[in-house]
């Protein structure tokens, strides 16, 4: 009976089985692989029994708190500060809803449908502005709260969004004066591609925030949040240029060469034939860059800024909280891990889903 | 042209209102036309001196002492914005006007005060290099340690004045340099060193925090150094920098009257000498001279309380730190606190 069954093995019963026959396949391999999930279970079980079993969960236990077990009662006392930083305690659904809405344009502009440059404007100027409305609040008659007074979550998340979004168009524009057939402005373009690379992200910053208002006239100035987000924009772009002038190595010459011989214009070529082919060559890299200027965004603190990481170190700075700075960094940890893990996870799908359309 | 204008101006404010000769500074100005005090945070936590509570609001000595400030001049404590600001962000962040005033544990020192183009306060913190040691030796000061281990963090000012004090008391000892505060820290609560230099209030706030039983370590009473902390203003604005004394003169008056933010109403109302009149704006005086109003610190008083109110209620006996007042009391508690003369 057992022979005419023809429906394939689950995908399951096919894992266990291979499981057995790698791990188990010898003595030496039962050893080993007896040996690894012990250890695995041992430090799993301490870790558990430290973050779950003996912790103490709320603020109003934290006298509790002994040292044996995990103290999230620091994060029931301190999430508003580790997610909002200083802003404005009863203004904290702003906060929130700005959040929410960097988290939707980014999700949106994630979406295939969305791809085409009207559409996207759109959604990148009405996000942004409903986040600079919500958290400023003055032009919606609420309590004004100034930039200073940003902070945790819904600042980090800000912050990454719009230096992505300028940054990636800015690195394009590089990348394509880098290729111009113009002296002028291909060395413009690697000189400021060059000196910015050779430039630490916090000089950058820190000029951009610190130094440049003590030159430019007031007026000029604008807010220290916006010089920062072009100043990491820049940074951002930089380095995106060169990814992307990886990507357009890996065109062949014969493309453009035949796209004018059939008398399509530059950018027809450019958009239709030679762009589509470069996003797919630069995705990998791209998702790299932008996973580590997500957590390179913990650098705006050295400038004042309030990013989570800040707000999490400021949440254990009080007498009450200070030793509980380990609850603090996995709760913070744990924040970054499921932004990047979900952009790292968008990046597998897009992959995917080129590779079919390259059939 | 301009210049003539100018002194016309001048004569003119002299004809109309000869009592305003003690002008404004253009930084009261600014902030008065603002509305709003712009002053220094920390970009995090520094234990005592500047926080941030369970509401998401500032707290903290350095911070206390803005809000009285604030009230000084606009005679509401909350009309203040603090901005966070790192340390090596702090000076170029007062130049270029993104703060008014740097209230941030900051040490009056003579490259800050020519090179920097800084302008310093009246000192209202004194901190110094102490040691602390294992409670169980028994010691109060550094006699006892004769014979025993001295870690110090190497490199740093504080090992040259460790080396320096034991030399001068005549006592023998050894002393080991760490690399980093931590490892010096793990040295200490692992018995290699039987105490420890450090600044004295980082010392007590790391007594308070971070070691497991506070009563089993000692903070010895040998000041090995005493650093000035003082607000820092720019250069050029003199009024300013006689609001911001006047400020914390009062703050320290008020403590030596023995005028509380509890009783402050009542002093006002019968005063017990004329300083406290003159103080509290019962008589004029107080507010002319600085271009303010005349009951400004009696307002701050009652928002925020004298200095020892302050100090006690943010690194003194009411705070989890606990720090001595040592130093920081008034000269006429022993301590090198003083006010200049009200007259």
């Amino acid at each position: 009976m057992a022979i005419t069954d023809i429906t394939p093995p689950s995908q399951f019963t096919e894992a266990r089985k291979r499981f057995v026959r790698h791990g188990f396949g010898s003595p030496q391999a039962s050893f080993i692989s007896v040996l690894v999930f012990a250890v695995l279970a041992y430090i799993a079980w301490k870790f558990l029994g430290w973050a779950v079993f003996r912790a103490v969960w709320s603020k109003e236990n934290a006298d509790l708190c002994d040292g044996h077990g995990a103290c999230w009662s620091v994060i029931d006392a301190r999430h508003r500060l580790i997610l909002f930083g200083t802003y404005p305690y009863d203004e904290h659904w702003r906060s929130t809803l700005a959040a929410i809405a960097i988290v939707v344009t980014v999700l949106l502009s994630c979406l295939p449908a969305m791809w085409n440059a009207t559409r996207l404007a759109v959604l990148w100027i009405v996000g942004f502005a409903a986040y600079y409305l919500l958290m400023e609040g003055s032009l919606l008659g609420l309590q004004q709260v100034t930039t200073d007074g940003w902070g945790g979550l819904s600042l980090t998340l800000f912050l990454f969004a719009a230096v992505v979004l300028l940054g990636m168009p800015m690195g394009l524009g590089l990348a394509l004066m880098r290729r111009s057939q113009m002296p002028v402005v291909r060395w413009f373009a690697v000189i400021i591609i060059d000196t910015i690379r050779s430039l630490p992200l916090v000089t950058t910053l820190f000029t951009a925030a610190v130094v440049v208002p003590l030159f430019l006239p007031t007026w000029l100035e604008g807010d220290k949040i916006w010089r920062v987000i072009f100043g990491f924009a820049l940074f951002f772009a930089a380095y995106q240029a060169e990814v992307f002038r990886g990507g357009f190595q890996a065109i062949p010459k014969g493309q453009f060469e035949a796209g004018k011989a059939l008398g399509i214009s530059y950018w027809c070529i450019l958009g239709r034939i030679v762009l589509p082919q470069v996003f797919r060559h630069v995705l990998p890299s791209t998702i790299n860059m932008v996973v580590v200027t997500f957590k390179e965004t913990a650098i705006v603190t050295i400038i004042g800024f309030f990013d989570i990481l800040a707000s999490g170190k400021t949440a254990f700075g009080t007498a009450e909280w200070a030793p509980y700075y380990i609850e603090v960094f996995l709760f913070v940890a744990a924040i970054y891990w499921i932004f990047i893990f979900s952009l790292g996870q968008y990046g597998e799908y897009l992959k995917g889903r080129m590779a079919i359309s390259e059939h | 042209m301009k210049n003539v204008i100018a002194a016309g101006a001048i004569a003119a404010t002299g004809v109309l209102a000869p009592h305003v000769a003690f002008a404004q500074s253009a930084t009261v100005q600014q902030i008065m036309d603002r509305g709003t005090m712009l002053c220094s945070g920390h970009n995090g936590s520094y234990f005592g001196f500047v926080e941030v509570n369970d509401q998401n609001e500032w707290k903290g000595l350095d911070i206390d002492l803005c809000r009285a400030l604030t009230t000084a001049i606009l005679g509401d404590p909350d009309a203040n914005q603090i901005v966070p600001l790192s340390w090596a962000q702090r000076f170029p962040a007062l130049q270029s006007g993104d703060v008014d005033v740097i209230i941030k544990a900051t040490g009056w020192t003579m490259g800050r005060d020519t090179e920097l183009g800084l302008q310093f306060s009246l000192p209202y913190f004194f901190g110094g290099t102490q040691f602390m040691a294992h409670g169980d030796l028994g010691i109060t000061d550094a006699t006892g340690l004769e014979g025993g281990t001295v870690c110090v963090e190497a490199g740093t000012t504080i090992e040259r004045l460790a080396a320096n004090y034991m030399t001068t008391i005549g006592i023998e000892h050894s002393m080991v340099s760490y690399e980093s505060q931590a490892e010096l820290r793990s040295a200490y609560l692992a018995n290699r060193c039987d105490a420890f230099a450090g600044w004295g209030p980082n010392l007590a706030v790391l007594r308070a925090t971070e070691l497991d039983n506070p009563d089993a370590h000692i903070i010895l009473s040998d000041q090995l150094s005493s650093e000035p902390i003082s607000a820092a203003m720019r250069q050029g604005d003199e009024g300013f920098v006689d609001t911001v004394n006047w400020t914390i003169a009062a703050l320290l008056i008020a403590e030596e009257e023995g005028i509380t933010s509890a009783n402050v109403e009542e002093m006002a109302a019968n005063p017990p000498n004329p300083r406290v009149a003159r103080l509290l704006g019962v008589e004029p005086g107080m507010g002319e001279r600085l271009g303010m109003r005349d009951t400004w610190a009696k307002e701050m008083i009652a928002a925020v309380g004298n200095f020892g109110e302050i100090y006690d209620r943010n690194l003194g006996a009411d705070s989890p730190y606990g720090l001595e007042r040592g130093l920081n009391s008034l000269w006429s508690e022993g301590g090198v606190l003083y006010a200049p003369i009200l007259d």
